[in-house]
């Protein structure tokens, strides 16, 4: 069975602009309520097999939160300008706090998400985490980055196979063969489109010459052409490693499958980006929207046999910092 | 008496239920063909409303009833005035197009006045010493790369130093700067204000002055973006920014990237043209008190543009340097 996404631009756009008016008007604090009622908008209007989803995080400890990044944020800031070693430092805390970090975000936000009435949950322990997290990053940095993907499959491994509906756990075991592969091939994408992008910058570049006027446009081209290579990279890594996860994830009774397109992905990416500038943020909310509906629409759940899942008894309080902070360095956990 | 059609799951298993809500005499009923319990309505929590985005009732003991019957919902339980109002201006058209207006305003006075305000106020509390590893390492990489000991006379720097400091004087709070003389072919005709208060003047420069004063009104300017702490502002004006954009734009995690460093890219610069003017005013000013006619800066500006190699040119709103016509302006040189 396939979800379904039925929201609208119009009426997400009123909430996000009304949000962000507020947001803005109270100097950022009002961002966590804002950030409550757009996922609820998201998630309610997301259906699988007839029924919503539902998101029930509290906008006080997403702020706590948020308070506790921004002050880590303007530390970091201001630090490692003023003091350029402490730069290390950060990394270092970075580095330790990362299997911290990323387990409590995981569970946060699980544990806030819910279908049917039951809950999800990201039952791992942070020193489940601490062998992949604080190791792999040595043995990539030892084996100048070939490790890398090797590295990816097993973090999108321990992310899935820790989530669970209810008490019943997903599995995932991510054919690493494979992951080689796909990594490969973006690196091919990377090299071709870089050349055509020389290629096609020298072109160019008698205009510039004749035409001073225009020298910033010098700048500019091999800026975009970089980035329309590493956007489509990107997006190609995105839906292969995305949909490879999904194909190798089995629970009680399911299975899964993604049919993200690598085109697709990447067109979805630098239309956003376009829009996004050119409307000097007006298409934030059309962005998010059809986004989020393409990646809807392209998951599909087989259930093979009917398996009423169960509540999990234990569901503690959990405070939202370590979700938060993810979210503000811009550390994308998800699958 | 009101009812409504809703669907319940008891929280324990993943199962729907197709239910009745009940509403009346102060208990809440749930009826259905495997359900039936009773609730007190005032220990029922509902969700907010969100567009037309599903309803959530949540039961005493775990359990849940949503429904898409929002009307119903509000006719059962009236919410509070605040939730009432937030979803009224959210559904509501016309308050999107004056939202939209109202944030354009509010960014432009934040960016404009209040971040700048703030900026300056919170660099004055932060000491100059903060910054001397970054000034020292500045000059360290500008000697490494573009800049060669002055061969200026001792005399001639001396002089000059001595003149500097008068004119520092009259600023009343004399800001703590440090002079540093260097030559650069590379540079050319050039002075600039480095972390910590260090302003490095080029032997071009002075080459290039028909007069000291000429030299003075453009160390002046320097002695303006130490004072000011400029450099402070530039870094926290810019993290202040980040935020802001990474705030608007972070809906989207695959555009963040380049969909926030054009915005930012050019909103530093403009930050960057805000602290020249600044930089200037402070010029002028201090050049009238002591005595030194302001036109002398509009003309050293004028010769160094005119010497400089001409770099690309780039379009007004992504350069650092407001336009040298607009300064020699300033300066009354016409």
């Amino acid at each position: 069975m396939r979800p379904e996404f039925r929201g609208s631009v119009p009426e997400y756009f009123r909430i996000w602009i009304v949000n962000l008016l507020f947001t803005l008007l109270t100097l950022g604090v009002y961002s966590a309520w804002a950030k409550v009622r757009k996922q609820r908008y998201l998630y309610g209007n997301t259906r699988l097999d007839g029924d919503s989803f539902n998101y029930f995080a509290s906008a006080r400890a997403i702020l706590k939160g948020r308070i506790l990044a921004v002050i880590v944020f303007f530390a970091y800031a201001l630090l490692t300008e003023l003091y350029p070693l402490s730069l290390w430092a950060f990394l270092a805390a970075g580095l330790l706090l990362l299997p911290l970090i990323l387990v409590r975000a995981l569970r946060f936000n699980a544990r806030m998400s819910a279908w049917r009435g039951l809950r999800f949950d990201f039952p791992a322990r942070v020193r489940d985490a601490l062998p992949l997290y604080l190791g792999m990053p040595l043995l990539v940095v030892a084996t100048l980055g070939l490790a890398f993907p090797w590295f990816i499959s097993k973090h999108k491994q321990f992310v899935i196979s820790h989530h669970a509906f209810g008490i019943s756990p997903l599995g995932c075991s991510m054919p690493v063969g494979k992951v080689y592969g796909i990594y490969f091939r973006a690196g091919l994408i990377i090299a071709g489109m870089s050349v055509v992008a020389i290629l096609g910058t020298a072109m160019v570049s008698p205009v510039v010459v004749l035409l001073p006027q225009a020298g910033w446009l010098a700048f500019l081209l091999p800026v975009l052409a970089i980035y329309i290579a590493y956007a489509f990279a990107y997006a190609y890594l995105q839906a292969r490693i995305t949909n490879l996860a999904w194909q190798s994830t089995y629970g009680a009774g399911v299975r899964f499958s993604s049919t993200l397109g690598a085109i697709d992905l990447a067109g979805l990416y630098i239309s956003n980006l376009l829009a996004i500038v050119f409307t000097a943020g007006l298409a934030v909310p059309w962005a998010v929207v059809r986004t989020l509906r393409y990646r809807v629409e392209n998951f599909t759940m087989l259930v093979s046999e009917e398996v009423v899942h169960e509540a999990s008894p234990e569901l503690l309080n959990i405070s939202a910092t370590g979700q938060e902070l993810g979210e503000i360095f811009n550390v994308n956990f998800g699958v | 008496m009101s009812s409504l059609a809703a669907h319940y799951f008891d929280g324990q298993h993943a199962r729907r239920h197709e239910v009745t809500l009940v509403l009346s005499g102060g208990m809440m009923k749930i009826v259905g063909r495997e359900v039936d319990a009773e609730f007190e309505a005032r220990r029922v929590r509902i969700s907010t409303r969100i567009a037309a985005a599903p309803r959530w009732i949540y039961l005493p003991g775990g359990g849940a009833c949503v429904t898409e019957d929002n009307e119903g919902v509000d006719r059962l339980v009236r919410e509070r005035a605040t939730q009432r109002v937030l979803h009224r201006l959210e559904a509501h058209p016309g308050f999107a197009v004056l939202a939209v207006a109202l944030v354009a305003a509010l960014f432009w006075v934040i960016v404009d006045r209040a971040l700048p305000f703030a900026a300056a106020r919170v660099a004055e509390h932060i000491p100059m010493e903060a910054e001397a590893t970054l000034g020292r390492e500045a000059l360290a990489g500008m000697d490494q790369f573009w800049l060669q000991p002055s061969q200026l006379a001792p005399e001639e720097r001396t002089a000059l130093a001595g003149k500097l400091e008068s004119l520092a004087a009259l600023a009343g709070e004399a800001p703590g700067y440090r002079l540093e003389f260097r030559a650069s072919p590379v540079i050319g005709a050039n002075a600039f204000a480095l972390p910590s208060g260090i302003i490095v003047l080029t032997d071009e420069l002075v080459k290039l002055a028909q007069a000291d004063e000429e030299v003075l009104a453009v160390l002046a300017h320097e002695l303006g973006h130490v004072r000011h702490r400029h450099v402070m502002r530039r870094l926290l004006e810019g993290s202040a920014i980040a935020l802001l954009v990474a705030g608007v734009t972070g809906d989207v995690a695959s555009a963040t990237s380049l969909a926030a460093a054009a915005p930012t890219l050019v909103l530093q610069t403009k930050f960057s043209r805000d602290n020249e003017r600044e930089a200037d005013a402070y010029a002028i000013e201090l050049l009238r008190r002591a005595g030194i006619a302001p036109h002398h800066f509009g003309a050293i500006l004028a010769r160094m543009e005119a010497q400089a190699p001409r770099g690309p040119m780039l379009p007004s709103f992504l350069s650092t340097h407001p336009a040298t016509e607009e300064r020699k302006a300033l300066s009354g040189e016409h």
